[in-house]
């Protein structure tokens, strides 16, 4: 949140997590290596600076499948939350991976030419006309300055600066990055670089970023088709009985035009405040009032529910909404009101 | 592509980063309170980290401090 900057706001739970990236990354590193070398036909051995080449570059693709798996499985269960809390460090750690790769490849083909490594690198292979014979290197360059832009902006800093809109959008390039990953890889294995069984799995692990997305995107798709609608005669959103939201917890409409809400209750007071968290667009409804404030279940960002403020010294602002109780019913307003807009909360008497 | 063609590609991104990196050197040293003012002070090796960002999206950084808000801040 924008109170202040550290490079990393850690805590116990992000040391356990980034210790177990890097374990993890070694790990994959070794075998990866060792695999390599003990595979070789006999008088074959590729060098170790080859091998080197080999596992960094499957590490950090592999790396990027996992990232992009995590957010659909998120929202298939959220038992998968605590992975995504951290997916950042993940990103960073893919882009640095993916540079060592970038970097032992250029030293390794091009370091010695007279020519400038980078120019020889784009035109050693001038075959851009082919399709089996494109020079599969551009692409991963491309991909890797697509990385680096997303892992330069990573800080919150950027977030504000930038805004979440232009933030996220920037973020979404990773699509088009693992696009050109794919195709660096089989490329690479038309073309004798890289081994056919990493083609098959780069090619298996790009049907599974799909998969996933397309069972989760199917899920959010019925989710805002089934558009909560005002009962008739009322301008109003029914919410449902007020005893019917778990306290502490909320639930989420979709209003017929406009961003989803999450109606909170918390005791006999309900509020209703825009579902998207304003850091990263967490859904806030999905999360729980704690300490008096909302807490987006991705990142941890916190809003009082009857302003949409985050509390003191943080100035996050989300939109808030009318509400009233009637016969027991929740109904909310689907106007929303300008971010940070203090709303009394409607009191369910019968709820507790 | 030929070798003119990739020189040129090395050549623009170099003067683009390479401009990137002044700007963002200006930026850090003159402008990040304008960017972040209610951040406070913002410690050096955050403003190192920051470096590299600036340096790639030096423009929409410039069109901030200019004034251009954020789509969602707009009226």
């Amino acid at each position: 949140m924008a109170a202040g900057y550290s490079i990393v706001g850690w805590n116990g739970f992000k040391r356990v997590y980034d210790g177990m990236l890097a374990l993890g990354l070694s790990l994959f590193v070794l075998a990866h290596f060792g695999a390599g070398l003990l595979s070789a036909p006999a008088g074959q051995h590729p060098s170790e600076i080859q091998l080197l080449i080999r596992a960094t570059g499957a590490a950090a693709f592999s790396l990027l499948t996992i990232i992009l798996c995590i957010g659909p499985l998120a929202r298939l269960s959220p038992r998968v939350l605590p992975v995504l809390y951290n997916r950042r460090h993940l990103g960073v750690a893919c882009f640095f991976t993916a540079l060592v790769h970038a970097g032992l490849v250029v030293l390794w083909y091009h370091g010695f030419s007279e020519m400038n490594a980078i120019i020889s690198l784009l035109t050693s292979n001038p075959r851009y006309a082919s399709f089996g014979g494109f020079p599969f290197e551009s692409l991963g360059v491309l991909a890797l300055l697509i990385l680096f832009v997303m892992a330069a902006t990573s800080h919150d800093f950027w977030n504000h600066v930038l805004g979440p809109r232009l933030w996220k959008w920037i973020h979404m390039s990773v699509y088009a990055a693992y696009g050109l990953l794919v195709a660096h890889v089989m490329l690479g294995a038309v073309q004798g670089e890289t081994g056919l069984a990493q083609a098959a799995l780069a090619g298996g692990s790009a049907l599974l970023v799909t998969g996933l997305h397309v069972v989760a995107g199917r899920l959010e798709w019925a989710r805002d088709r089934t558009t909560d609608l005002p009962p008739e005669g009322e301008d109003w959103l029914d919410a449902g009985p007020a005893e019917a939201i778990p306290n502490g917890r909320a639930v989420i409409l979709v209003p017929p035009a406009g961003e989803r809400i999450a109606v909170f209750r918390e005791g006999a007071k309900i509020y209703a405040v825009a579902n998207a968290c304003r850091h990263q667009g967490g859904p806030l409804g999905e999360g729980r009032i704690l300490d008096g404030c909302i807490v987006c279940p991705w990142h941890g960002f916190q809003y009082r529910p009857e302003d949409g403020c985050s509390p003191p010294p943080f100035t996050e602002k989300i939109p808030t909404y009318r509400t009233r109780v009637t016969g027991g019913r929740v109904f909310v307003e689907p106007v929303p009101q300008p971010p940070g807009t203090p709303m009394a909360p409607s009191m369910a008497g019968e709820a507790g | 592509m030929n070798e003119a063609m990739a020189g040129a590609i090395w050549l623009g991104l170099g003067v683009y980063l390479g401009a990137g990196l002044l700007a963002g050197l200006g930026v850090i040293l003159f402008g990040l309170k304008r960017l972040a003012p209610e951040a406070g002070r913002i410690p050096w090796r955050v403003r190192l980290v920051i470096l590299p960002g600036l340096a790639a999206l030096w423009p929409v950084v410039l069109a901030r401090l200019a004034g251009v808000r954020p789509a969602e801040d707009r009226p």
